[in-house]
């Protein structure tokens, strides 16, 4: 397992009992997020309906579906942000970074489609324009870390403030609209969709031309954004554990000057992962464009706290050098089960920071006393 | 006028929707979102609770933290995802980006009524988005229009003016905007006015951008600030910059803290809207709608009451002010 706080565990442990006990605790350690998830999923599924008299249900289809298209943004941010703090870095500009690719996304769509493109191919070119827009900022930010030694929390809320000028700028100041109606579609379809009840069915690929009741009990299975957000997953789970690029990133995490030791391309890693980090979140302002039908300029910046307390509730150590994306998207199921739990229990959406803030600073907890359990050593602390 | 007739509808319909047998308005459950927590909405929840209380609907509130689209569309999903909500009443944050979630809450067979902002064109019958019930709202533009006369009648016709708005593509604001800037374009050449700049809801940001004006243009004659937190956080820069008084303010939004600054001398004319109405108005346009009611208007407009230093303790204006018993 590409892990070296365990590894750590293997080398530091003492004999037999205390080992296996120590190796117990910290099994349990990286697996309460899961508990805490399935707890929440528990109280919301016995609740809700217990509130509402019967006449709302958590577990359906629908909301199973809501939850998912709740992640995707705060998902994309983490994504990305999981390679950094995994680094023992952070990136403070993918809130920005994802408005301005929606921006992006948005204006190439539009002139693309004006000039002649068919829509298809206007929507490439609005991929492409956030996702490589986004990833300029990022190498930009990489660069100044890697090259110029700058803290990242620093170049990464500079360069935040200049993507927010230049957002606001490309924008006009305004949403960027005009885009061609068929985006909607793009946005806010799916692969699947189910009929409930009488004369339903499964569909696929295709919504089936209802009207009335029947449209009222369709049920869109995998909407696209969803899709786009899993294929990411999944190339990020791969990038993290099968390749040497992820090797690479926890080995930094770990240990910079070791790493560097051992022939890492350490610089070079570093400009490749904050440009990771800038594209991941260029994909959330593409997604976001579609699903909205317009560019927004201010889009993201709710979005970037969410998306760090998503990465450290799922077990990434903000110390560096631990973590893995499957934590992170338990983190953020946590965020978006919670938001739409509470609506559904017609409490104020608010208690949802309250609780999501109580949850970090656990996590950090549990991440502070997991380390003192293993007896790893840091460096510099 | 307009008030007598919207009263008389008000009033027909209740009538209408009680003899229609309370039993089938009692049986639906209305959603509310408003854009965000500020007194406006709050008052506008009253009204909502009051016409609910009255016909016996129930009634599922969440109020968004922070203006945005990106806070309200997760907030929308969840209401839509109950699965037990038959109208939403709610304030669209963008008159674009919404479109394609209430669009989607029709389709799962939840009617949409907008209030205080519109989607699309606000012309829900003949503009290119037609599937709400009802646009209940002010006429923004109108109210744009009375603001820049009563501030350029504050600053003697002529000077530099900074217009401190919200946010892009907002259908209320952006109305304001248009009628202001339409009215000292045409009306008073000798004025010239800075911006719209948009602080994007946040009154702290609204003070920082008026000082930010008030180093650059010290000479500056008076502020229109497009609702209530632009209102409030210009009006906190001039009384900090110790200019209350000589900067003429022109408050969209009748808050407290607006009603205060008017007392005190640094706000010179407030805009007071109507949510009580607006809230009121479209609970009970859900509950005639679902009685079988089809000849809702497509738009209320619900007016104003204009509040200076003349008519702030005359109780026929100041029962306008934004106020929510116990805040």
């Amino acid at each position: 397992m590409a892990d070296t706080a365990k590894a750590n565990l293997e080398v530091a442990g003492s004999s037999g009992k205390t080992s296996r006990s120590r190796e117990l605790v910290y099994r349990l350690s990286r697996l309460w997020a899961w508990f805490f998830l399935g707890v929440m999923v528990l109280f919301f599924v016995v609740a809700v309906p217990i509130y509402n008299g019967g006449s709302v249900n958590f577990l359906t289809v629908r909301n199973s579906q809501n939850i998912l298209v709740a992640i995707t943004p705060v998902l994309l941010l983490g994504l990305g942000q999981t390679f950094v703090i995994i680094t023992a870095g952070i990136d403070l500009s993918v809130g920005w970074v994802m408005s301005l690719a929606s921006v992006l996304s948005a204006l190439a769509i539009r002139e693309s489609f004006n000039a002649g493109a068919p829509l298809f191919l206007s929507v490439i070119a609005g991929f492409l324009a956030g996702a490589l827009g986004a990833g300029a900022i990022g190498f930009a930010n990489g660069t100044i870390i890697a090259k110029l030694k700058v803290p990242a929390f620093i170049v990464t809320l500079g360069s935040s403030f200049i993507v927010r000028g230049l957002s606001l700028l490309w924008s006009e100041n305004t949403t960027v609209i005009g885009l061609p109606a068929g985006i909607r579609a793009y946005g806010n379809e799916s692969l699947f969709y189910l009929i409930r009840g009488e004369g339903g069915g499964f569909y696929f690929f295709a919504p089936p031309a209802v009207t009335g009741d029947m449209l009222r009990r369709m049920d869109r299975i995998l909407p696209y954004p969803v899709v786009i957000t899993a294929v990411a997953v999944a190339i990020a789970i791969f990038l993290l554990r099968r390749t040497q690029f992820g090797r690479h990133t926890y080995a930094i995490g770990g240990n910079v000057e070791a790493a560097r030791r051992a022939g890492i391309p350490v610089d070079w890693r570093i400009i490749q992962i904050y440009t990771l980090s800038a594209a991941t979140a260029g994909i959330g302002g593409f997604i976001s464009t579609l699903q909205y039908t317009a560019g927004s300029a201010v889009i993201g910046d709710p979005l970037l706290l969410a998306s760090i307390a998503g990465v450290i509730i799922g077990g990434v150590s903000l110390a560096g050098g631990a973590g893995t994306v499957v934590g992170t998207i338990i983190g953020s199921l946590i965020i978006a089960v919670l938001t739409t739990g509470l609506v559904e229990l017609n409490v104020d959406a608010f208690w949802q920071f309250i609780v999501v803030g109580a949850v970090v600073i656990i996590a950090v907890l549990i991440d502070q006393s997991r380390d003192i359990i293993v007896g790893r050593v840091r460096e510099g602390s | 006028m307009l008030r007598r007739h919207l009263l008389a509808l008000a009033a027909g319909l209740a009538v209408a929707v009680a003899s229609q047998g309370a039993d089938a308005a009692g049986k639906i459950k209305i959603g509310f979102l408003p854009g965000v927590v500020d007194p406006f909405y709050q008052v506008m929840q009253l009204g909502v609770e009051k016409a609910a209380g009255e016909l016996g609907i129930e009634v599922v509130t969440q109020i968004p933290p922070t203006w945005g689209v990106a806070v309200q569309t997760p907030l929308l999903n969840a209401m839509v995802a109950r699965g037990d909500l038959n109208y939403i009443i709610t304030a669209p944050t963008d008159k674009e980006q919404m479109v394609p979630t209430l669009q989607a809450a029709l389709d799962a067979g939840i009617k949409v009524i907008t209030v205080d902002t519109f989607l699309g064109d606000g012309d829900y019958a003949a503009g290119p988005v037609k599937f709400p019930i009802s646009y209940i709202g002010s006429d923004n533009t109108e109210g744009g229009r009375i603001s820049a006369r009563g501030l350029a009648k504050a600053i003697g016709g002529k000077g530099i003016v900074y217009l401190m708005s919200t946010n892009p593509n907002v259908s209320s604001v952006e109305g304001r905007e248009k009628g202001f800037k339409e009215v000292m374009a045409k009306e008073f050449p000798d004025i010239k006015v800075i911006g719209p700049e948009y602080d994007l809801d946040d009154p702290a940001k609204a003070t920082q951008m008026t000082a930010a004006i008030l180093q650059q243009h010290p000479d500056l004659a008076g502020v229109f600030g497009t609702n209530v937190f632009s209102a409030q956080g210009a009006g906190a820069a001039v009384v900090n910059a110790g200019l209350g008084g000589k900067v003429q303010i022109v408050a969209y939004d009748a808050t407290k803290a607006a009603i205060e600054s008017l007392n005190k001398g640094d706000v010179s004319l407030v805009l007071a809207q109507k949510p009580f109405d607006m809230g009121y108005l479209a609970v009970e346009f859900a509950a005639a709608d679902a009685a079988g009611v089809t000849s809702l208007p497509k738009r209320v407009q619900t007016g104003f009451a204009i509040i200076d230093k003349s008519n702030v303790k005359d109780p026929a204006y100041s029962r306008f002010i934004y106020q929510v018993p116990g805040k």
